[in-house]
């Protein structure tokens, strides 16, 4: 007999407060970790979507990548050590449209590579957010540090950096503009681990990110929330659970004592977590899948289908383990006890 | 016949320092169909008899045999399965499940006794159980809609549905008023009777004796008297 659905049944509304708080703790969840991931994008795209390797700066530059000035010759060995390696150099600043307003971009330049847009002297590539910002292609955009002129060559999808959108020009512009011969960083494709290299430092892609200046403070905090309110769900269930089995002592002592096997009680208590926690999750995922689809451009938000099973599956584990610690006492009931306590 | 025995039954409980002992050597025989009454004052030990008798604590020394086997050497598991099967009990609250109908508390009994009716046969005997008790008119009720009399019979008709060898019934007319109180004894008598179940009984309510075969009068752990009741409605 499945006393798990018979007891929902009845409870409806018991099992619907909890319900709900679970619910609502996980929209709430899956909302904190959409932004993370969405902060996160919006913070590095351009770092974030290059294929998995390391980076190099300069040993003295502090691990601050705009401080680094990469020797040219120990630079031009790393380049020739093996395909597809890039030197790049990022700089904050600003490009004036047609109407002389100031646009806050990231400019980026680089060797010739496949990782990053390759542009020639004169030209820029923005990434598409610009577009809401009023440019199109073919349009002439100018910066205070740059003696000519950059016309709009066309638009590329989600490259972004330190939340501001990249702008590719071309190294001969870059160097006029930041007066500087020497380029920033290095970047080694599918390199697992890094190479010695004189007076360079490495890191690792995710070691990068968290020199970005905010980018770790920011993601830090944002998961700490996430994970906090994974663990208050946890503890939500510990408490109900374990609310519900005071009051039925007396009920499973006198299960126990007609010869109900102590498993089946657990079972029933893990059944209703299970569908409570399968509902809730079901429903704020739809939810949020839904926000997901029709959030505005102007929210940060992200959040993939594998995040989602990620989180419910925590979810489901945390919930599990919340159930069992207070299903503890189910174990540790007499049924003399319970007869004893009187009626149920 | 005799088919449940206990012999030089002791419990102790130590309190601090102090050891205490409930029962001091107790000695009885149950015989097939026979509905025996412990009677006594607060404290004698009859509800630890019963209680330790039925499996549901461990007795400090001594045997209860029950079909040959010694139910105080058995482990949890061993212990359980006998409760579940072979024996039945009500207590002096009716203690009914409160999210199943008067039918799915029966239900319920039949599933945790492992029967090998199948669902339709079971369903049947449920109806036929609830009639004999005279709730199948209740079958879709929720225990918080019974009266206290109700409450009771359901109790009985879950302890029977398995058709246990032994029912063990701690005080099951406490809780009732005169009337009801005869009502159920009548109907455990009668029905234990024509099932051939043996009953032990803790009863308090002298006015309960005529309906029982033999009355165990206890004091302070050992057994005073055991007796035929002059007079049986």
């Amino acid at each position: 007999m499945n006393l798990a659905w018979k007891e929902v049944k009845k409870n409806k509304l018991r099992f619907l407060i909890l319900g709900s708080i679970i619910f609502l703790i996980s929209l709430l969840t899956f909302i904190i970790s959409g932004l993370a991931n969405g902060l996160s994008q919006d913070n590095a795209a351009l770092v974030k979507d290059l294929p998995d390797g390391q980076f190099y700066m300069n040993a003295d530059a502090d691990e601050t990548y705009n401080l680094s000035r990469i020797d040219r010759h120990i630079q031009e060995k790393l380049l020739t050590s093996q395909k597809d390696v890039a030197a790049l150099s990022i700089q904050m600043g600003f490009l004036n449209d047609k109407n002389d307003k100031q646009q806050s971009v990231a400019f980026v330049t680089s060797t010739e590579s496949k990782m990053f847009e390759n542009v020639k002297p004169g030209e820029i590539i923005l990434d598409r957010s610009m577009e809401d910002k009023g440019i199109k292609a073919g349009d002439i955009l100018t910066n205070n540090q740059f003696s000519g002129e950059f016309m709009v060559k066309g638009f590329v999808d989600q490259k972004k950096f330190s939340h501001a959108p990249v702008a590719f020009i071309h190294i001969e512009n870059y160097k006029e503009m930041y007066r500087v011969g020497e380029m920033q960083l290095i970047f080694v494709p599918g390199q697992d681990k890094a190479q010695e290299a004189d007076g360079l430092q490495s890191f690792s892609k995710k070691e990068f990110l968290d020199t970005i200046p905010s980018y770790n403070a920011e993601q830090m905090s944002l998961n700490m929330i996430v994970w906090f309110l994974v663990v208050i769900s946890g503890m939500l269930f510990a408490i109900f659970f374990y609310m519900m089995n005071v009051q039925k002592i007396a009920l499973y002592g006198i299960l126990k004592a007609i010869g109900l096997k102590t498993s089946a009680l657990f079972k029933m208590m893990w059944t209703q977590m299970l569908f409570i926690t399968g509902i809730a999750l079901g429903l704020s995922a739809a939810l949020i899948q839904g926000f997901n689809m029709f959030a505005p451009e102007e929210i940060p938000f992200r959040l993939t289908i594998e995040t989602i099973s990620l989180l419910s599956m925590v979810f489901f584990i945390i919930g599990f383990i919340g159930a069992t610690l207070s299903g503890v006492q189910i174990k540790k009931i007499e049924p003399l006890q319970a007869i004893q306590q009187g009626e149920v | 016949m005799e088919f449940f025995t206990v012999n030089e039954l002791k419990k102790a409980f130590t309190n601090g320092e102090v050891k205490e002992e409930i029962l001091k050597g107790i000695n009885l025989s149950l015989k097939k169909g026979e509905m025996t009454a412990l009677v006594g004052a607060s404290g004698s030990g009859k509800s630890t008899l019963l209680t330790i008798a039925a499996g549901l604590q461990p007795a400090s020394d001594g045997q209860i045999l029950f079909e040959g086997k010694n139910i105080n050497t058995m482990n949890q598991e061993q212990i359980r399965k006998i409760r579940a099967s072979k024996f039945g009990f009500v207590f002096q609250f009716a203690h009914l499940v409160p999210f199943l109908t008067v039918e799915e508390q029966l239900m319920l009994m039949l599933d945790v006794s492992e029967s090998r009716l199948n669902k339709h046969e079971q369903k049947s005997e449920v109806n036929r159980i609830l009639k004999l008790v005279g709730m199948d008119h209740r079958k879709t009720a929720y225990p918080s809609s019974l009266s206290g009399g109700e409450k009771q019979r359901v109790a009985f008709a879950r302890a029977i549905i398995h058709q246990p060898m032994v029912l063990f019934a701690d005080e099951p007319t406490a809780s009732l008023d005169s009337k009801r109180s005869k009502e159920i004894m009548s109907l455990i008598r009668d029905l234990t009777k024509n099932l051939n179940i043996t009953t032990l009984m803790v009863t308090h309510d002298e006015e309960m004796l005529p309906y029982t075969d033999r009355i165990i009068k206890m004091s302070d752990g050992l057994i005073l008297q055991n007796f035929e009741p002059q007079a049986k409605s």
